[in-house]
């Protein structure tokens, strides 16, 4: 083959990698609020034992997920800092059908539920925390005193 | 709730040292790739076998393959990372779980894998075909930080292409 074509070739799969690690830096951890009409009682997710009355994020994960604890973290975190939201992990590593009814393709992924267990929210990757703070902020009105 | 958010035997490494160990892989993976493309590929088996895209897919594979089979500190990379280029860095080492690397190491190994079997045979570009996903993949972990190898063990998983492996210690 041609040296200059070659290195058109070469230079072309790298810009690829490129391309596709932008899209997925845009892309990753955003709240998608226009998603699917699901709701989750209490039993039809493994763990999900009881709904929390403002939110519950639930995280889905694998064994070799490298993000996932991290996400787990600053869901818990989230968590503590206001009541009424509780976080759930559900380890897809076992439960393959699972991520395929609810679509799932990658981990993390979180879904908000709100507090009658509609899905508000979905996000894929490691959420970005203030997108996910200003749905919680949409789903639980504040209390009269504090406005 | 949280149920295996800290799995305490689970084996961890340096947090920084994957996105390395891609980053040297990247490098080899261009080189072969750039080299396969430059080069015809030999008429007999031994010259295939003994050519310089060859030769460099074969290190990327035992590397891999040591990763994946003896742990991930075992990847020579690792071990240049841990000699050269650790020492330099801020302390403490942060940390994460082993597996998801290892498991993005165990891709690379099946990737290489294909690239050898098709060079050897003779497929013309075969190896070429290999190297580039090598180089996406590597590209991807050594500068945007994601792990495609550790993505694809799900759409693997769903796809019933793998089964699960029992936890190591869930």
């Amino acid at each position: 083959m041609q040296p200059v074509i070659a290195i058109a070739i070469t230079t072309g799969v790298v810009l690829v990698a490129a391309v596709l690690g932008l899209v997925w830096r845009a892309r990753t951890g955003r709240v998608r609020t226009t998603v699917a009409d699901w709701t989750f009682a209490p039993g039809s997710l493994p763990g999900l034992d009881a709904l929390a009355g403002g939110a519950t994020l639930v995280l889905f994960s694998t064994e070799y997920c490298a993000q996932c604890p991290a996400a787990l973290r600053l869901l818990s975190r989230l968590a503590q800092e206001r009541g009424e939201v509780a976080p759930l992990e559900v380890d897809l590593t076992n439960d393959p059908d699972l991520a395929k009814r609810l679509g799932i393709l990658q981990t993390p992924t979180v879904f908000v539920l709100d507090g009658d267990g509609r899905l508000a929210g979905r996000i894929g990757g490691s959420p970005r925390r203030d997108e996910l703070v200003a749905l919680l902020d949409a789903l639980i009105p504040l209390p009269e005193w504090s406005v | 709730m949280a149920s295996s958010a800290t799995v305490p035997a689970a084996p961890r490494v340096d947090s920084r040292a994957p996105r390395w160990v891609g980053g040297f892989t990247f490098v080899l993976a261009v080189a072969s790739l750039l080299l396969a493309l430059l080069r015809p590929i030999e008429a007999t088996l031994a010259g295939r076998v003994l050519s310089p895209e060859f030769v460099l897919v074969l290190v990327l594979w035992l590397s891999f393959g040591a990763g994946t089979f003896l742990g991930n500190g075992a990847h020579p990379f690792a071990w240049v990372y841990r000699k050269l280029v650790q020492p330099r860095l801020a302390r403490p080492v942060p940390t994460e779980d082993a597996r998801p690397p290892r498991f993005a190491l165990a891709v690379g190994f099946s990737l290489t894998t294909i690239a050898l079997v098709l060079h050897a045979a003779g497929v013309p570009f075969g190896l070429a075909a290999a190297a580039g996903f090598v180089v996406i993949a590597s590209f991807l972990q050594a500068f945007v930080g994601y792990c495609l190898g550790c993505q694809i063990y799900l759409l693997l998983v769903r796809g019933g292409l793998i089964r699960p492996q029992v936890p190591i210690a869930a």
